[in-house]
């Protein structure tokens, strides 16, 4: 649709864009020529076209002509230009709304409360309840603006005859009454309704008035955004390899992260290209530093650092920066391998545990040890910050979950959950939500602040789980090679089901990433990484190099196009993602990492 | 029904402890001229201020069952200077008894600013709160006997606040806040149904005060 100059006044952009409209949808070519002459056109003088009685538009005949124009109508009044929408009114012949509709919003943005009652039920369509829930908003309208004026009295008077004998909602009414003695601040210390404070305003009162009655009487407000943003949403999500920014969306043509047809695989030193269709895949650079194999793997959450943890009871933190990826500080002092990493909120600090020995404090900058959690004639096995930095949680090898202050008091323990010898606990981001390993195929959620329990029942053994950024899906790995996405927002759903890597023997961990967390990345006892797209389940591809088994995997969380695995080779690989699509757009690199060759 | 006798038969008796239980229920209730009677019949050594006492105490819970709660008030601080500054629960009850009698004799205006001034302080604390709300809410109709909240406007309600009165003024005067009737009969309530429970249901029925006393 190009060829419409930006210097062009609004009135006349927007009669272009109706008539083209109309031209688009019965599939046909203009009639009249448009392209050169938009200054000369005078849509009043032409003959109409056509298809100009038709009941139903476009392509498919799914769309009713009077509610398209209505809506578009609509969206031409609530974009501020009006003359535009009355001249689509008049010109097409269709209102959109009727008289009484209009009498009646006007009635209500004018405060005539009595009156707008009056005519809603000149409204034809509407049912009694309807009807007074309308009225019994609009009268509450009424009372909190006398409040706000402060007639007391007179409002006292509205809540007795005119909202109470209403008979509806009868807790509102007793909310409504305590308002009356408190007029400054409805609502008394302590009470949890506070949120009804002054009156709203009266345009706010028309959308919650156009939320009660039926859509075809008043269209509700930014209906055709909402439309146009479900069609761009469902072709985003129909893009297998988006990994790209929404700004680059347009409504001009669908939305697809292109198909690159290159055959290319050159295998140098440390530089191997996959073709990921669309999305290349690079192995940017292996770190070898670990001398035993690699067992977590962790960015933080700023992706400026790479804590790795080995079964060489050394912790490493690694500095990724533009240059590359360099060792920073390597952690000893545990006795026993390091299973697990968490880092602080801050990234500041660092902690490790291992297995069945104590968790370490470390910090970042200085790579010092901080201090060391233990428990007499007992072993930590997992470790996890809550987000506020100032407590710890760990696992114990008794079956408990413990929960440390910094300088170690013990402030709560929390019985019976099993947890096994490596295991996984990990607090959500608000800091509501423990989650652990409970049974061999079930996972605890226990909220702390309500003291609520909920489980995530599996038919195979876990083995170890992942939490995704926004807290509200896990990622689960079982033992028969199955990795379950589970929605764990109020109940507990599963989700997803991915499938292709191998797992026999040991523990393997598999992460979220990308942009947005759209793809799942998992280890695999066959030394190959592999990767899903999270929505469709399906295996984008599994990536050789590793030549032991891939323990962990873990994604930065500020660089989508990033990705780290672990391995038993001893070996920490780099990956780069690109996406081919947005290098042809601007014909340059777009900005991952390279670096120079192996360590 | 009763227990089998034989198990109590052989209990003894004082005739002054019987006189001091019937004693204490009547001073209690603040049954003035029954207690002089009593007195005299059975020739009790009679308690000091007793009867002073019990006229103002009778006085004041008149007042407050009667509607006119705000004399009632006034009368106890007389009475006892801080009994109600330091029970906020009898003080809020007494000054919601007085909202309610302003809200049905329909002086709306009167009981909303009754309630902004006296009632609303007691808002920051969190257990009246709830109370509070309820109240209010009887101002939102205009037949509050029709309202969901008709309960607060009932003859028993007022009843409990007057009896708690009652039992705040005594334990101020160190007196017993319970007339001792009332905890025995309370008592061996309890220890019968015990007693039931225990034995099943071929021991003894539960306990019935009222076929007790017709047996």
């Amino acid at each position: 649709m190009g060829g419409v100059e930006d210097d062009e006044p609004a009135s006349k952009r927007m009669k272009l864009s109706s008539v083209e409209l109309r031209g688009f949808s019965n599939g046909s070519a203009f009639t009249e020529p448009i392209a050169g002459s938009s200054r000369d056109l005078n849509l009043m003088a032409r003959p109409l076209p056509s298809e100009g009685d038709e009941e139903v538009i476009g392509s498919k005949g799914v769309i009713k002509r009077v509610e398209f124009v209505r809506i578009i109508a609509k969206a031409l009044y609530s974009l501020g230009y009006k003359k535009s929408g009355a001249y689509l009114e008049e010109e097409s012949g269709i209102p959109l709304q009727s008289s009484v509709v209009n009498l009646f919003m006007q009635q209500i943005l004018d405060g005539n409360w009595g009156e707008s009652v009056a005519t809603l039920s000149n409204i034809g369509l509407l049912d009694e309840s309807v009807i007074k829930s309308a009225s019994f908003l609009i009268m509450e309208q009424k009372f909190f603006e006398l409040l706000d004026g402060e007639k007391v009295m007179d409002a006292l008077t509205t809540l007795r005859t005119e909202i109470a004998p209403l008979c509806i909602n009868n807790n509102r009414v007793h909310e409504l009454s305590c308002c009356l003695v408190s007029p400054s601040r409805c609502g008394f210390v302590g009470s949890p309704r506070r949120d009804i404070v002054k009156a709203k305003s009266r345009s706010k009162l028309l959308e919650e008035l156009q939320k009660l009655l039926p859509p075809t009487i008043m269209i509700p407000e930014r209906r055709l955004e909402h439309l146009v943003e479900q069609a761009l949403i469902l072709q985003r999500e129909g893009c297998m390899f988006h990994n790209s920014s929404d700004k680059d969306m347009s409504l001009y043509t669908d939305h697809q992260c292109g198909r690159n047809q290159i055959p290319s695989r050159t295998l140098q030193s440390e530089q191997l290209l996959y073709d990921l269709c669309g999305v290349m895949v690079l192995a940017l650079k292996i770190l070898q530093a670990h001398t035993d194999e690699v067992w977590f793997l962790k960015f933080s959450h700023n992706g400026k650092y790479l804590a790795s943890s080995s079964n060489d009871r050394s912790t490493i933190i690694w500095e990724v920066d533009a240059n590359g990826v360099t060792l920073k500080h390597k952690l000893s002092g545990h006795q026993k391998p390091v299973s697990c990493v968490s880092w602080s909120s801050d990234d500041h600090q660092l902690l490790t545990c291992g297995v069945e020995e104590a968790v370490r404090r470390w910090d970042v900058s200085s790579g010092d040890c901080l201090h060391v959690y233990e428990k007499a004639g007992l072993g930590l096995v997992s470790c996890s910050w809550h987000p506020n930095g100032k407590w710890i949680f760990s696992g114990v090898n008794d079956k408990s979950i413990c929960m440390w202050e910094l300088d170690g008091k013990e402030l709560e323990c929390w019985k019976g959950q099993r947890t096994l010898k490596i295991s996984d606990l990990e607090v959500t981001s608000d800091g509501k939500l423990i989650i652990s390993m409970c049974r061999e195929s079930a996972i605890l959620l226990l909220d702390r602040e309500e003291r609520v329990e909920r489980f995530i029942e599996e038919d195979q053994t876990i083995t170890s789980f992942s939490l995704s950024r926004d807290n509200r899906f896990l990622l689960v790995n079982l033992l028969n090679q199955e990795i379950h996405l589970w929605n764990i927002e109020g109940d507990l759903k599963l989700v997803a089901k991915y499938q292709g890597h191998k797992r026999t023997r040991f523990v393997i961990r598999s992460c979220f990433g990308g942009l947005e967390q759209a793809f799942i990345a998992s280890g695999s006892e066959d030394s190959q990484v592999y990767l899903w797209h999270r929505g469709s389940c399906e295996l984008i591809e599994a990536l050789p190099g590793h030549s032991g088994a891939v323990n962990c995997v873990t994604w930065n969380p500020t660089n989508p196009h990033m990705l780290a695995s672990g391995s038993d080779d001893r070996t920490i690989r780099i990956w780069g993602l690109k996406d081919l699509n947005v290098k042809r757009k601007d014909g340059q690199s777009n900005g991952i990492h390279y670096c120079n060759g192996g360590t | 029904m009763d227990v089998d006798p034989r198990h109590y038969e052989h209990i003894a008796i004082n005739d002054n402890d019987i006189h001091n239980v019937v004693l204490s229920y009547l001073v209690h209730n603040c049954f003035k001229e029954t207690v002089d009677s009593f007195i005299s019949c059975t020739g009790m050594n009679q308690p000091a201020d007793c009867l002073e006492d019990m006229e103002k105490r009778k006085r004041i819970l008149h007042f407050a069952l009667e509607g006119n709660v705000l004399k009632a008030i006034e009368l106890t601080e007389q009475l006892t200077h801080d009994l109600l500054e330091e029970n906020m629960d009898l003080h809020f009850d007494l000054l919601s008894l007085h909202f309610v009698e302003l809200v049905c004799s329909r002086k709306c205006t009167e009981a909303l600013e009754f309630a902004q001034t006296k009632l609303t302080p007691f808002g920051k604390v969190k257990k009246y709160v709830e109370k509070l709300e309820d109240f209010m809410a009887l101002l939102a109709y205009e037949e509050p006997e029709k309202s969901p909240m008709f309960h607060l406007l009932s003859l028993e309600y007022r009843q409990h606040v007057a009896d708690s009165l009652n039992r705040a003024i005594l334990a101020h005067a160190n007196r017993p806040s319970y007339a001792a009737m009332e905890r025995l009969i309370q008592q061996t309530t309890a220890v019968r149904q015990c007693l039931g429970q225990e034995l099943g249901k071929d021991g003894h029925p539960s306990f019935s005060l009222k076929d007790f006393l017709k047996s």
